[in-house]
C-alpha cells in the first residue's frame, strides 16, 4: 500500500497532501516526520536525486524537483525498490505537465493538471499507470496510442 | 491544514512572484463554486474552481457534511457540460468528495451512461468513480459491466476494473470472487499493466486456496511476464509456495531455479526482488545462498542510494543467520560506512559487526568512532547494541570494546543512548569476568557527571552488588561518597545503601565506612537520614571490626523471597490497624505473564531493568517458587530450569506450557495455565502424567491449582523422583483434569456446580540436554589446557548424510546443550570442515569442555570427532554416549 504522497515546497510547507490507509489524527505526525527529514537531507541536494529511509514498518522515498520536495511512503509490497519506480513516473509526470523541473509557481500553476496525474498514477493506495505519454493522454481523457501497449 | 504558502524567488523574471492561491479562503471557494450552477457554463472557470477546492482538500482541509454535499450536488450540474478538460476534473472531484450514500444516487445514472459510453476514456473513468462511491446493492447492478471491463480490449478500461476490483474485494469479496474467470483471462493480456493487476487481483481472490495459488505459480513461472512490476509480484507468491511447500516434498526445493534465473533479469527491482526471495527461503543452504548474495553485493556499489539501501539492509538481515555468508561484502561495506544516508552507514555498521572477526575488531572500532559523532541517537543506540553482541561473541577483545563504550558514554546523548550503554557495559561485566574491574571503574566516572538520576541509582545499586567482591573494593569508595555531596536525595539514598553493602561484605572497610555514614545522619532529607540510620544500627556502629551475621545481611541486602507484585497487592489490601502487617501473609506463588503480554514478542533481558537481570535471575526466581512449596522443599539445590515447552497449540481453550526443573535426585515439571474462555472458571486443576516410557522416573507428589479463572495464569506441579546425580531420559504423556464452571458474562459470577472435564496435551520429553547448563568460557584455549587431559575421551562418528555442515553441527549442539564459544556455531561458507567448541556444567556441577571436529566424507555425509575433557571421567564418557545415543 502507498500511504502517502506529500509535496511541500523548499521552506517546508505542504502544497500537496494525499493519504491513503492513515488515520487523519496522525497524518499531522506523519507529515512533521517528513518534512524534518527533508530538512536534514535535501539540503543541497542534486535534482532528482533520491534519498530513502525506513520507519519502523514503512519506507520513505524522497527527492528534490526544481523548487518542490516530494515524498512517498509505502508499506508491505511497496518497498524502497516500488517506490523508486513511483517516485520516476511522478517526477517525470510533474515535468512533464509543467515542461520542466518546476518552481513552487509553476508547481501550483499547474496544479489541476497535476492532481489529475496523480490521479492517473496512484488509486487509493494502488499504483495505476507508469508510462508518463500514458497519462499525458490519460488526463486529457485521450486513449493511450496503441503502439505503446 | 491549510498553511500559509511561503513566497520564493523564482529563477525567471516573467513569473511573478505571487502564489495562484495566495490568501486562498474555503469560504470564498465555496461561494466561487455557485459557477457550476450558472445555465451558461464556462468550463475553463468551472477548471479554475475545481482545481482551488482540490488545492484545499490536497491541504488537508476539510469541509462539513452540508458544505461537501453543496459542493457535490452543484459539481454534478458539469456532466451537461461536453468539454472534456472539465469532465476529466469532475471525475476526480467526486472521488475526493465523497459522496455519502444518500446523495450517491444523484450522478449514479450520469456515471452509467458514460460507463457504457462508447468512448473509452469515459467507461474507465466512470468505473473508477462508481466503483469508489458504490455500495453492494449498486455493485450488483453494474457488475455485468465490471465483467466485460475486465476483458475489455482497450487497457486502460481493463486495468480501472481491475484494480476496481481489488478495492472491492475488501469490502464485497463475494461479488468480486465470482470475476476469477475474467481475471483469468486478464493475466493473459498481452498489456504488461493489464497482467500486473490482474496477477495482483487474481492472487488475493485465491490467495487462502493453496492448490490455486500453486497452480498459478507453476503456469506464469513457465510463461512470460511482461513487466517488471508483475514479474516481481510472481516472485512474492512463488516464494509463498516454496515456504508452504517446504514441509511437505522432500528433494531439490521447488521453483529454485526460477528464482536464482530472476537474478539475471534485465529490472534491478526484479533482480533484487529475487535475491531477497532467496536469502528469505526457509533453512537457505550456502549454495543457494551464494548467487543471490553476489548480485546483493553488487548493489553495494551502486550510484542509486536505493539500491544500497536495500542491498545492505537485506544483507544486514542475512548477516543474523548466516554471518560467514556476508563475510565476502565486508569490503565494500566498509566503504559504506561514509555514505552520506546514515541510514545506509547504520545498516552498514552494524551489519560488519555481525560478519567481522576477532582480527577485525580493532581496525572497525577505529572507523565506527569517526562515525559516531555525526548520527542520531537513534542509530547510535542500534550500534551499540551491536557492538556488546560483539563483545559476548569475541570476549578477548573487551579491553578495546569496554573502552570504546566508556568513551561514548562521557559524549553527549539522551537517556535512551545513555542507558542503552550502561546496559551493555553491566551486561559485559556479568558475562565476562576479565572485563569487570574495567567495567566498573568506567561506570564509577560516568556517575561522577551522570545528569540522570535513573542511571546513577542503578549504577550504584549495581555497584554495591559486584564492588565488594573485586580484589580492592575500597578504591570504589570515594566515588561512592562523592555522590552523598554532590547529589539529589534519590541518589544520595541509593549511594547510602551501596556504602553500606561495602561496609556489610567487607570488614576491613567497615570502621571507614561507619565514619561515612554517619556523617549521613545529617543530612536534610529523611531517606537518606532513615537509611544511614538503620544500617549503622544493625550493622554494629560501634565501630568493631567484627563480621556482619548473615542474618543481618540477609535482612538488608538480601532480595525478598517474595514476588514484588504479590508484596505490593497485599500491601494495597493492608488497612491500618492495630495488628502490624504481616509479611509472611503474601503469597509466594509467582504468577505468569497474562495473555496479551504472553503474545508479545519477547524482549530480551536488558542490563539494569531488573538487577539482576537475565537467566540467573529467572532460576532465582524458580529456586524460591519451588523451595516455598512444601512438598518439594526437601529436593536440595535447583541444578537447571528448563525454558518453557508448549504442550498446547496457539489460540487454544487452554493454553499450557511446561518447566522442567531438574534437581539431584528429582524432576519437577511446572506447568503453566491459562484458560482463555472467559465463560469458564476452572477449579482443581491438575495435569495426570504417565510415565510409561520414562521407567527410571516414579511419580512422588502432584500440587494441583485450585482455581484457574480466565486470562489469570497459575501453575501446577507434578514431581518425580530419579536415579541421583543420572542423566535419566524419558517419555512422558499428559491430560489436563479439571472442574469447569460457566460463568456468567455479565456479573462474572461462576455458578455453583461444575463437571469434571479433561483436555490431551502434548507429550514431553526429557532429554540429555536437561542435565547440562549452558556456562561459556571467555578463553576456551586457556581453560582446555587448564583442563588437562586426564579425563579426556575421544571417539569418532558417522553422522550420516546431512543437508549441510552448518545443520550437522547445530544439530549436535541442540543435543547436548551446551554453550557453543567463540563464535564456532557458525560454519563458513563452502568449507568442508569445522570446529566447533562448547563448554557447560554437567550435573553434580562437572565442568564440561568439548571440541568437534566435522569434515564432509563424499557429498553429503558428515563425519564428526568428538573430544571431551571434564573433571570427571565418568561425565566425559557420559557425554560420549548421548553423542552415541542421539
Amino acid at each position: 500500500m502507498l500511504l502517502a504522497i506529500l509535496v511541500s515546497n523548499s521552506a517546508g510547507n505542504i502544497l500537496l497532501e494525499r493519504f491513503n490507509g492513515i488515520p487523519s489524527e496522525e497524518r499531522l505526525h506523519w507529515k512533521t516526520f517528513m518534512v524534518k527529514l527533508g530538512a536534514d537531507n535535501l539540503k543541497g541536494a542534486r535534482n532528482e536525486e533520491l534519498f530513502v529511509a525506513s520507519q519502523k514498518s514503512v519506507y520513505i522515498v524522497y527527492t528534490v524537483l526544481g523548487g518542490v520536495c516530494i515524498y512517498i511512503v509505502g508499506k508491505d509490497d511497496y518497498d524502497e525498490l516500488a517506490l523508486t519506480e513511483v517516485m520516476f513516473v511522478i517526477t517525470s509526470s510533474i515535468k512533464d505537465a509543467c515542461g520542466k523541473s518546476p518552481s513552487e509557481r509553476l508547481f501550483l500553476d499547474k496544479y489541476g493538471k497535476i492532481c489529475l496525474c496523480l490521479d492517473e498514477i496512484v488509486w487509493q493506495g494502488i499504483l495505476e499507470n507508469t508510462e508518463k505519454e500514458r497519462i499525458k493522454r490519460l488526463i486529457g481523457l485521450k486513449p493511450p496510442n496503441p503502439t505503446e501497449i | 491544514m491549510a498553511q500559509p504558502l511561503v513566497k520564493k524567488d523564482d529563477d525567471r523574471d516573467d513569473e511573478a512572484d505571487y502564489s495562484p492561491f495566495l490568501g486562498i479562503e474555503k469560504g470564498a471557494v465555496l461561494q466561487e463554486a455557485r459557477v457550476f450552477n450558472d445555465p451558461q457554463l464556462d468550463p475553463r472557470r468551472c477548471s479554475q474552481v475545481i482545481t482551488k477546492l482540490l488545492y484545499l482538500l490536497n491541504q488537508g482541509e476539510t469541509f462539513t457534511k452540508v458544505e461537501a454535499t453543496e459542493v457535490f450536488f452543484a459539481v454534478t450540474k458539469l456532466f451537461q457540460s461536453k468539454d472534456i478538460g472539465l469532465r476529466r476534473m469532475v471525475y476526480v472531484m467526486i472521488k475526493e468528495l465523497s459522496p455519502s450514500a444518500d446523495e450517491v444516487i444523484i450522478v449514479t445514472s450520469s456515471l452509467m451512461k458514460d460507463m457504457t459510453s462508447k468512448t473509452d476514456m469515459y467507461r474507465a473513468n466512470a468505473i473508477r468513480v462508481l466503483c469508489r462511491i458504490t455500495d453492494g446493492t449498486l455493485l450488483t447492478q453494474i457488475e455485468r459491466y465490471l465483467k466485460q471491463a475486465i476483458v475489455d480490449k482497450n487497457p486502460v478500461v481493463a486495468s480501472a476494473a481491475l484494480v476496481s476490483g481489488i478495492h472491492l474485494l475488501q469490502t464485497n469479496p463475494e461479488i468480486v470472487k465470482r470475476w476469477s474467470n475474467e481475471v483469468q483471462e486478464a493475466v493473459q493480456s498481452r498489456a504488461a499493466l493489464v497482467q500486473f493487476h490482474a496477477l495482483a487481483l487474481l492472487h488475493q481472490i485465491r490467495q487462502n486456496d493453496r492448490l490455486a495459488v500453486n497452480k498459478l505459480v507453476s503456469s506464469l513461472t513457465k510463461g512470460s511476464v511482461r513487466s517488471p512490476l508483475a514479474q516481481c509480484l510472481l516472485i512474492r507468491y512463488t516464494s509463498q509456495v516454496i515456504r508452504e511447500s517446504a514441509n511437505t516434498q522432500a528433494g531439490d526445493r521447488p521453483f529454485y531455479d526460477f528464482l536464482e534465473g530472476c537474478l539475471r533479469h534485465k529490472a534491478e527491482m526484479v533482480i533484487f526482488e529475487a535475491a531477497r526471495a532467496i536469502t528469505e527461503l526457509n533453512g537457505v543452504t550456502t549454495r543457494e545462498l551464494t548467487p543471490a548474495i553476489t548480485v546483493l553485493q553488487l548493489f553495494l556499489s551502486s550510484s542509486k542510494p536505493v539500491l544500497r539501501f536495500a542491498a545492505v539492509r537485506t544483507l544486514n538481515k542475512v548477516a543474523m543467520t548466516h554471518p560467514m555468508a556476508v563475510t565476502n561484502c565486508n569490503i565494500d561495506m566498509e566503504s559504506l560506512i561514509s555514505d552520506q544516508n546514515r541510514s545506509i552507514a547504520t545498516l552498514a555498521i552494524t551489519t560488519l559487526l555481525k560478519t567481522g572477526n576477532e582480527s577485525s575488531v580493532d581496525r572497525l572500532m577505529k572507523q565506527i568512532t569517526n562515525f559516531m559523532s555525526d548520527i542520531a541517537d537513534e542509530f547510535k543506540i542500534v550500534v551499540v547494541e551491536a557492538i556488546r553482541s560483539l563483545c559476548l561473541k569475541f570476549p578477548l577483545k573487551h579491553r578495546s570494546l569496554m573502552n570504546f563504550l566508556s568513551n561514548i558514554l562521557r559524549e553527549e546523548g539522551g537517556f535512551d543512548y545513555k542507558k542503552a550503554i550502561v546496559d551493555s557495559i553491566v551486561i559485559l561485566i556479568r558475562d565476562i569476568p576479565e572485563a569487570k574491574e574495567t567495567g566498573l571503574l568506567h561506570l564509577c566516572e560516568f556517575i561522577e557527571d551522570c545528569e540522570f538520576t535513573y542511571l546513577s541509582t542503578q549504577i550504584l545499586h549495581f555497584l554495591g552488588i559486584e564492588g565488594p567482591k573485586t580484589s580492592d573494593p575500597s578504591k570504589y569508595i570515594r566515588y561512592i561518597y562523592n555522590r552523598v555531596h554532590l547529589e539529589n536525595a534519590t541518589v544520595r539514598a541509593a549511594a547510602v545503601s551501596t556504602l553500606a553493602k561495602f561496609g556489610a561484605m567487607v570488614d576491613t572497610l567497615k570502621p571507614r565506612i561507619f565514619v561515612l555514614l554517619r556523617r549521613c545522619l545529617f543530612d536534610n532529607d529523611d531517606e537518606v537520614r532513615d537509611r544511614a540510620t538503620l544500617y549503622l544500627n544493625t550493622l554494629g556502629g560501634d565501630g568493631a571490626v567484627v563480621q556482619t551475621g548473615e542474618d543481618v545481611k540477609e535482612f538488608l541486602f538480601g532480595s525478598l523471597d517474595i514476588p514484588l507484585v504479590n508484596l505490593e497487592n497485599s500491601l494495597k489490601n493492608y488497612e491500618p490497624s492495630e495488628e502490624s502487617f504481616d509479611i509472611y501473609s503474601v503469597p509466594r506463588e509467582v504468577k505468569t505473564q497474562p495473555l496479551a503480554e504472553k503474545k508479545a514478542p519477547g524482549k530480551k533481558p536488558t542490563g539494569l531493568g531488573a538487577p539482576p537481570a537475565g537467566p540467573p535471575s529467572t532460576v532465582d526466581a524458580y529456586e524460591k517458587l519451588l523451595f516455598s512449596i512444601p512438598e518439594f522443599a526437601n529436593f536440595g539445590k535447583l541444578f537447571k530450569s528448563s525454558a518453557p515447552v508448549e504442550l498446547t497449540e496457539a489460540e487454544t481453550e487452554y493454553a499450557v506450557n511446561v518447566v522442567k526443573h531438574i534437581f539431584d535426585g528429582h524432576v519437577v515439571f511446572q506447568y503453566n495455565c491459562t484458560n482463555t474462555i472467559p465463560e469458564q472458571l476452572l477449579e482443581n486443576v491438575t495435569v495426570i502424567v504417565d510415565a510409561s516410557e520414562a521407567e527410571e522416573f516414579a511419580e512422588v507428589a502432584s500440587k494441583p491449582l485450585k482455581s484457574l479463572p480466565y486470562d489469570s495464569p497459575g501453575q501446577t506441579f507434578v514431581a518425580f523422583e530419579k536415579p541421583e546425580g543420572t542423566p535419566a531420559i524419558g517419555k512422558f504423556s499428559n491430560m489436563l483434569r479439571f472442574i469447569v464452571k460457566e460463568v456468567d458474562p455479565s456479573t462474572g459470577e461462576a455458578e455453583d456446580d461444575g463437571v469434571e472435564d479433561e483436555y490431551q496435551l502434548e507429550e514431553l520429553e526429557v532429554v540429555a540436554a536437561d542435565y547440562i547448563l549452558k556456562v561459556g568460557v571467555s578463553n576456551f584455549r586457556n581453560a582446555w589446557e587448564n583442563m588437562g587431559a586426564d579425563c579426556e575421551r575421544i571417539d569418532e562418528y558417522g553422522l550420516g548424510p546431512r543437508e549441510s555442515l552448518a545443520e550437522a553441527v547445530n544439530a549436535v549442539i541442540d543435543l547436548l546443550g551446551m554453550q557453543p564459544c567463540e563464535g564456532t556455531e557458525v560454519v563458513p561458507n563452502n568449507s568442508r570442515s569445522h570446529t566447533c567448541l562448547l563448554s557447560g556444567v554437567y550435573i553434580g556441577n562437572v565442568k564440561v569442555l568439548v571440541r568437534l571436529q566435522f569434515g564432509l566424507d563424499g557429498p553429503k555425509d558428515v563425519a564428526m570427532k568428538l573430544a571431551v575433557r571434564s573433571e570427571d571421567e565418568s561425565v566425559s564418557d557420559a557425554i560420549h554416549e548421548i553423542v552415541a545415543s542421539g
